[in-house]
């Protein structure tokens, strides 16, 4: 394709970084240079025979380029790879590894909202959606992606700071027996047993069990 | 885990197949250098394996790789070795599950996953034994994606 001789050190460290199937390419500048150098990116889907040019990430001069639209069908596995420019050369094409949507995301914990009577707490969960470029497209939640999806569940009295772990596959739980008047603090995690993928814990929610009647 | 291939039910543990790979994936993938070939996912992707279908091209699958795949896959590094022995045990114990079930007819070949498999075969067969093993080793998690989806 009629490319430069290339000797500019080549782009460093180019990777997928997901959240949620966000599928966002990453990379460092090229060792020794600093401001002034000028990227393009291309992709290919795993088994297919051609690169693909994102025109959108020609000519960047940041280092990432969010190519999950392109990535968004989670049966097939890509790579990306990137090229540097800066001063009329050039670097080699530097390519990821190959990439799996479904088991190299990472995954977002649960939203909980909480209720309470004078002797229970009811926690409802909802699993993030997976990442769509176009708010307009159809929501999908990772609870569909994933049919192992569980939640584990943590409930601390603030008081007594005895904790319960619950691990549930269904996205209601109510906790009986509990203390009136009482602080209890709830966080949550997402478990995903195949592929292996743990969200990190939610912030916690607080609420106080009612009084006595 | 209890899986369900058409009326086939067979319990294994995916988990630790798929831990397995995990651990040596990017050593297995770095030997492949041909990107544009893969041997289970294209032109015929095993998503679109009708479920009546699941069982028959499960079992031939698990087949192709004990046959095919595991005992061409020997490399110098002794923890990836042995990471590929396990991997293979795991999948002698399923298809010994699955071939019971063929046994009880659960497990009927349409001529759809007749052809798929086929092509499975030819995009094996067009690559030396040693590429084409290594590249179907570096796929299992296609089909371990594609299995989680029979749960």
């Amino acid at each position: 394709s009629g490319e430069l001789y290339c000797s500019l050190p080549n782009p460093r460290n180019v990777r997928f970084e997901s959240i949620n199937m966000k599928n966002v390419l990453h990379w460092s500048a090229p060792e020794g240079t600093d401001d002034g150098v000028l990227y393009k990116v291309k992709y290919a889907v795993y088994g297919v025979g051609k690169w693909i040019r994102k025109p959108e990430c020609r000519n960047i001069n940041r280092t990432w380029c969010d190519l999950s639209t392109e990535t968004s069908d989670y049966e097939e596995q890509y790579y990306a790879s990137v090229k540097a420019f800066l001063n009329g050369t050039c670097s080699d094409w530097m390519e990821t590894t190959r990439f799996n949507p479904l088991t190299d995301t990472k995954i977002d914990p649960p939203m909980v909202s909480v209720s309470s009577t004078d002797r229970s707490i009811s926690i409802i969960l909802t699993a993030p959606e997976k990442w769509k470029s176009n708010p307009e497209e159809e929501s999908i939640s990772l609870l569909q992606v994933y049919p192992g999806l569980q939640y584990n569940v943590s409930v601390l009295n603030k008081k007594t700071k005895k904790r319960w772990l619950f691990s549930i596959s269904n996205n209601t739980l109510v906790v009986p027996w509990l203390e009136p008047g009482t602080a209890y603090c709830v966080s949550a995690q997402i478990h995903v047993t195949t592929p292996v993928l743990d969200s990190g814990f939610s912030k916690e929610h607080c609420i106080t069990t009612l009084k006595d009647k | 885990k209890t899986f369900h291939f058409g009326s086939c039910r067979v319990s294994m543990s995916l988990a630790e197949i798929r831990a397995g790979f995990t651990a040596i994936k990017a050593n297995i993938q770095s030997r492949d250098p041909v990107r544009t070939l893969s041997i289970l996912s294209h032109p015929h992707s095993l998503h679109k394996v009708k479920s009546s279908d699941r069982c028959c091209m499960t079992h031939q699958l698990f087949t192709f790789y004990v046959d095919k795949v595991f005992k061409h896959c020997r490399t110098e590094d002794s923890f990836v070795n042995r990471k590929i022995s396990s991997i293979a045990n795991s999948f002698l114990s399923a298809r010994r599950k699955l071939g019971q079930c063929r046994e009880q007819n659960n497990c009927v070949c349409g001529e759809e996953s007749t052809e798929k498999f086929k092509q499975i075969l030819a995009n094996y067969e067009g690559l030396n034994v040693t590429s084409a093993a290594m590249k179907s080793l570096g796929e299992l998690d296609i089909l371990l994606d594609w299995m989680e989806k029979s749960r």
